[in-house]
């Protein structure tokens, strides 16, 4: 493959495969942004990939008080699913279950005037037992759930936007300390507005590959051509040489844009924190509606 | 320009004003405007003959009313979008049966504020009323949705019998508040004894009055932090409808706030 060099790094001349999928930006808050934080990571949980999870999910970001409806300190959260009726599941479960539990938060929409909409405390409301009460405030429905605590205050429903997810980036170096850095430091710089990190700190380092060697039951296995221990015991490995690591960034994005930026800001971060090589995972092009060309990625964000 | 319509002279009688909408006023230019009739006692009066007249009626739907307007009946009154201020007091009724939009009177309103009409079970069913001043009885009587804030008191019977939606006076609530009151919130920013027909709940920090608060001081009314930050005591009723409603009243701030 032809690839060329950023630096000491070798970029692959190929592409990352993304799909559309659809999306809500929650916008949890609480008495203190520890509390905020907890009820954004339990939301957020065994959300890393639509096909295992139902749903991909990660902080967008933390929110000064300055920048949320109550003015307590917040966490806004993506969560994607590849419709809008995906969406509206996932959203009443995680929040009936992550936010509504946690002491003191509320939970709003983080995505005001969007053309479409998902229910959730419209639904959630029915936990009230007939003791909730709704109020419309500066135009839009809130509910209030009597709880123990007081009351859990939570939007009667929330916009759905149209998104990228399965935008990535797979970075290689010599050995697993060396990758782990260079992925650190693309994840830290991938991360901000528009954009969901679904894994553990970002990255995944069991890449798979559609279906399996051994089953044609399993729907993914292992990337076998990308596991380093196995570069002898198979034919057609793809671990390049002087690479005994890697990890894989799956980005989700609110945007075609935002996806690709992010990419851009992790590559042009990975290459001076010690990545040896960088490459992205498609499925040759067919499947996915969106491609990113690492090629297009040269120019520094 | 804003359409601005500024009382020159009093009117002879009570004036009814109801019709003085952004939504009606739409396109008017200021001759239209001064032959505008309203009514005042037995009589018709021109507009003009009471008003200066500046601007005209614009695409954004706002009016301002200013000087002493306490002879005027009904300011706002069915009003469903847009926004009208009000630099000064107005008479009663203002706001009645509203359905949307903002009315904001920098002074004193009269009684009935957001009301229904004698004979009327439903009141103000949407928009937001914001007064900087005091309002007079049976603010927001008979209100199904929506939003009055008083910056200053409320008269006697504030929520009678209301059905939902919020009535907020910072300055106190005046007694027999929420006489048959079924799903409404009646917020009082200073002491008060709710009538026998409410129930003590508890203490606790309400989030949706804490956002209301926030929209209230955005709509230009001053409110204070310590409101915001501080508990407020919950009292149920009316005991005689549903008990579904609330007396929230303010009860200090925490200690060591």
């Amino acid at each position: 493959m032809s690839a060329y060099a950023l630096g000491e790094t070798r970029v692959d001349d190929t592409f990352a495969e993304a799909f559309p999928m659809r999306y809500a930006r929650l916008v949890i808050t609480a008495a203190t942004a520890e509390w905020a934080h907890e009820a954004a990571r339990s939301a957020t949980g065994f959300a890393t990939s639509v096909i295992g999870c139902k749903c991909e999910a990660a902080i967008e970001r933390v929110l000064d008080p300055d920048e949320t409806p109550d003015r307590r300190p917040g966490v806004a959260v993506l969560l994607f699913a590849m419709d809008r009726e995906g969406v509206g599941k996932r959203i009443v479960e995680r929040v009936g279950q992550c936010v509504m539990t946690c002491p003191t938060t509320a939970c709003f929409d983080g995505l005001p005037g969007a053309d479409r909409t998902a229910a959730l405390g419209a639904t959630l409301r029915y936990f009230g037992d007939g003791f909730q009460a709704s109020k419309v405030i500066a135009g839009r429905r809130l509910w209030r759930i009597p709880v123990m605590e007081g009351e859990f205050l939570v939007a009667d429903s929330v916009g759905v936007g149209q998104g990228v997810g399965g935008g990535n980036l797979v970075i290689g170096a010599g050995d697993d300390e060396a990758a782990l850095t260079a992925a650190q430091a693309a994840a830290a710089a991938m991360r901000g507005e528009g954009i969901a990190l679904p894994f553990p700190g970002g990255i995944v380092r069991s890449g798979s590959k559609v279906g399996a060697l051994t089953s044609k039951s399993m729907p993914a296995s292992t990337n076998h051509q990308m596991a380093p221990t196995l570069r002898a015991q198979v034919a057609d490995t793809l671990v390049p040489d002087g690479v005994g690591a890697i990890f894989e960034i799956v980005i989700d994005g609110v945007s075609e844009e935002a996806v690709r930026e992010a990419m851009r800001r992790g590559l042009h971060a990975a290459a001076p924190a010690g990545a040896t090589h960088v490459t992205a995972a498609n499925f040759g092009g067919k499947l996915g509606e969106f491609h990113f060309p690492l090629d297009e990625l040269r120019d520094p964000p | 320009m804003t359409l601005t319509l500024t009382l020159r002279a009093e009117p002879p009688a009570r004036a009814l004003a109801p019709g003085l909408l952004p939504e009606r006023l739409r396109g008017l230019n200021a001759s239209a405007l001064a032959a505008l009739e309203l009514r005042c006692g037995g009589e018709t009066v021109a507009l003009g003959d009471l008003f200066d007249v500046s601007g005209a009626g614009t695409e954004e739907d706002a009016l301002v009313l200013a000087g002493d307007l306490r002879r005027f009946d009904g300011i706002g009154a069915g009003m469903s979008a847009g926004e009208i201020e009000v630099r000064g007091d107005v008479g009663a009724w203002a706001g009645a049966e509203m359905s949307g939009g903002v009315l904001r009177i920098l002074g004193d309103a009269g009684a009935r504020l957001g009301a229904a009409y004698p004979g009327a079970r439903v009141g103000m069913t949407g928009g937001e009323i914001v007064v900087t001043g005091d309002a007079g009885e049976e603010t927001g009587a008979g209100m199904r949705r929506g939003l009055v804030a008083v910056g200053g008191r409320t008269g006697n019977g504030a929520g009678l019998r209301m059905l939902a939606g919020t009535v907020i006076a910072l300055g106190g609530i005046g007694d027999e508040a929420g006489l048959g009151n079924k799903r409404g919130s009646l917020v009082s920013g200073r002491g008060t004894e709710p009538l026998p027909s409410y129930a003590y709940a508890t203490r606790f920090h309400p989030p949706a009055l804490a956002l209301q608060l926030l929209r209230v001081r955005e709509l230009g009314l001053s409110v204070d932090d310590v409101l915001l930050r501080g508990e407020w005591a919950r009292w149920s009723g009316d005991r005689t409808e549903l008990s579904r409603g609330e007396i929230l009243i303010f009860d200090g701030e925490e200690e060591g706030t």
